[in-house]
């Protein structure tokens, strides 16, 4: 429908008639704008029929009942969970520790273990520096993956530059850690493994009950970045033998700018706290607790335990569902990422000889990404597609599907018709896809610089 | 340390006057857990001031077994001053830094209720000591500065085998008296 009036518009301001509804500079202003042809951000008009939300890895709606939840606190029971004089501090801190015990038992671990942060990224920040700089007098060494989160990966270079020794494990094509390798590069002087749940990108999920028993037998200490795992799958801290766990409030329907970070007492772990100050949460993230967020981070935490098999299986047959049908119609489509060890709500497809960002440009009524949301920004392909061994011609034409808990079948139905059809047009359009018909092998040929 | 003064004096006034077994039940200083069981059953408690500080002092040690138990400990203050300083075993770690008028200060009096005492151990002698229960860990963790081999100077109970520990003082605690006030001990 979009493109009708797109088209109308540029007729109409092509043969000189103004369409009624704009007037003539307006057209001609609207020609300019379709011939510049990028990602150019344009809210939405009022009105205007938004687009389909495909993007749940890069965060997603709150769940009504969390809003219920939180609303009492925002305006009724407003007081600082930390003021030990009078009712509102008591109601506030008794909702804080409520939701602590939410938290505490979606993973299965203790409610003094959990300690509220300002998202997950804050609590990858404090475990990976937090470990690294308190037990740096007999221990230099942190190993992670090439695949984490750039919060990891930031952390762990400003380490490096600090003076600790960081090895950043390869990964197998499918995604995967070599668990031999893992063993190998652990040494006497490693204080902390970091690897994580399930990846944002291409929704790898990683052996971390394996991965922890071998840290836990070589007394290394074992942080895992679950932002895009808990609430999706069943974790439990204690069978998988973590002892650092970040958890991200808006990524299982609760509010942005909350998290968690687990962190276990037995065997007590100890960080070096990034923020000072009065000494809340255990001395270890100062500051006053927004009880509003943290409510509502427990409250979501307690929905998704309560649904989390439910919602398992219904994003499970909606991945298979859009995933089979894209394969079924249009050739050359990679799957991204082991297809067994996966969460099924991250879907990340490489359409060969078609650019991942026009294809998301042709996709307009959809929200999607290429990549993760703190890649969208730049220009460099994903460094994750990179590391599990794609040519950089697919990763430039990856595209992430994001599945959850509010997702159609109409939607994916919708995504994957169009997907198709834009597809068939790119390639139609595509000189490396003529090539190919013809039977040329485009990895022989050698390209000139101009 | 009021409050428990106070219920130190309020157990005593009551059981002044009972003669039958006390019901342990209803003392605050069992629910308080701050018991020291000094009542065996049936008879009535003394009267006599009962406090944790060690009231007499013995000096030097003469007899030879004695000599066996002596405990050399070295406090390092926030000077970087060392104060060299001779113990028997048994004792603990904050009475005698009070004893020798070492500015460690145990606001609680040495029942795990806060981290002023915080202490950091020479790494030989911190695997010697026993493993923390729960609630030092607990506590702990509330102390600003914390290291690898930070203790509770209260919960640290001096041994023969620990001769020679050092004991350095961090070089701030949880009290925020940044003019350098430490309080004294009551």
């Amino acid at each position: 429908m979009m493109n009708r009036t797109l088209s109308r518009k540029l007729l109409g301001s092509m043969c000189g008639i103004s369409n009624p509804r704009l007037s003539f500079a307006q057209s001609a202003v609207n020609t300019v704008q379709r011939e510049k042809e990028l990602i150019k951000s344009r809210e939405l008009e009022k009105d205007e029929p938004r687009p389909l939300y495909m993007d749940f890895q890069a965060t997603t709606p709150m769940d009504p009942r969390v809003l219920d939840a939180m609303l009492p606190y925002q305006v009724n029971y407003y007081g600082n969970p930390h003021s030990r004089t009078h009712a509102y501090g008591w109601e506030s801190e008794s909702a804080m520790e409520k939701a602590r015990k939410q938290v505490a038992d979606l993973i299965g671990a203790d409610p003094r273990e959990i300690v509220f942060t300002s998202g997950a990224t804050e609590s990858n920040n404090m475990s990976i520096k937090g470990v690294a700089r308190f037990y740096k007098a007999k221990k230099k060494h942190i190993v992670t993956t090439q695949t984490e989160h750039k919060c990891v990966l930031d952390s762990c270079r400003i380490m490096e530059a600090e003076g600790f020794d960081v090895t950043y494990l390869p990964v197998k094509n499918n995604g995967l850690i070599d668990l031999k390798q893992l063993e190998e590069t652990i040494r006497p002087d490693t204080s902390l493994v970091s690897i994580m749940t399930v990846n944002n990108e291409i929704g790898v999920k990683q052996p971390i009950k394996e991965i922890g028993h071998l840290c836990r037998s070589k007394n290394v200490f074992f942080h895992t970045d679950a932002a895009q795992a808990v609430g999706k799958i069943p974790i439990n801290v204690n069978d998988w033998k973590v002892d650092l766990m970040s958890i991200s409030g808006h990524k299982l329907y609760g509010p942005k700018g909350i998290g968690a970070l687990y962190l276990r007492r037995r065997p007590r772990i100890r960080i070096e706290p990034l923020q000072s100050g009065g000494g809340q949460e255990r001395g270890l993230r100062s500051g006053t607790v927004p009880t509003p967020l943290a409510v509502g981070l427990g409250a979501a935490c307690e929905i998704a335990q309560q649904e989390l098999e439910y919602d398992h299986k219904h994003v499970t047959v909606l991945a298979n569902r859009l995933v089979q049908k894209i394969m079924a119609a249009i050739p050359d489509v990679v799957l991204n990422g082991d297809p067994d060890q996966r969460y099924p709500g991250c879907v990340n497809l490489s359409f060969a000889y078609v650019e991942g960002e026009s294809l998301l440009m042709a996709l307009k009524d959809v929200a999607l990404s290429s990549g993760s949301a703190c890649t969208s920004a730049s220009l460099e392909p994903s460094y994750v597609l990179r590391a599990i061994g794609t040519d950089e011609d697919l990763a430039h034409s990856s595209i992430r599907f994001g599945i959850g808990r509010f997702t159609t079948e109409d939607e994916v139905d919708y995504t994957v018709e169009k997907c198709v059809q834009q597809v068939k047009r790119l390639r139609e359009m595509s000189p490396l896809w003529e090539m190919v018909q013809e039977g040329i092998d485009i990895k022989s040929i050698k390209w000139t610089q101009h | 340390m009021a409050a428990s003064a106070a219920v130190r004096s309020a157990v005593s006034l009551t059981q002044r006057f009972v003669r039958v077994s006390p019901d342990c039940s209803i003392c605050p200083l069992y629910r308080l857990n701050a018991c020291t069981g000094a009542t065996d059953g049936f008879t009535a408690p003394s009267r006599r001031l009962r406090t944790s500080i060690g009231v007499w002092q013995s000096g030097d040690s003469s007899s030879p077994e004695e000599e066996e138990r002596v405990v050399n400990v070295v406090y390092i203050d926030r000077c970087g001053q060392r104060i060299p300083v001779q113990a028997r075993a048994g004792e603990n770690a904050l009475h005698l830094a009070h004893k020798h008028g070492v500015d460690l200060e145990g606001a609680c009096e040495a029942s795990l209720a806060c981290s002023t005492c915080h202490v950091y151990v020479s790494s030989e002698h911190y695997e010697k000591l026993p493993e923390p229960e729960e609630r030092e860990d607990d506590m702990l963790d509330m102390a600003p500065m914390l290291q690898e081999n930070s203790r509770l100077g209260c919960q640290i109970v001096l041994t023969p085998e620990l001769d020679g520990m050092e004991l350095t003082l961090p070089k701030v605690t949880r009290n925020f008296y940044v003019d350098g006030h430490v309080p004294k001990p009551h």
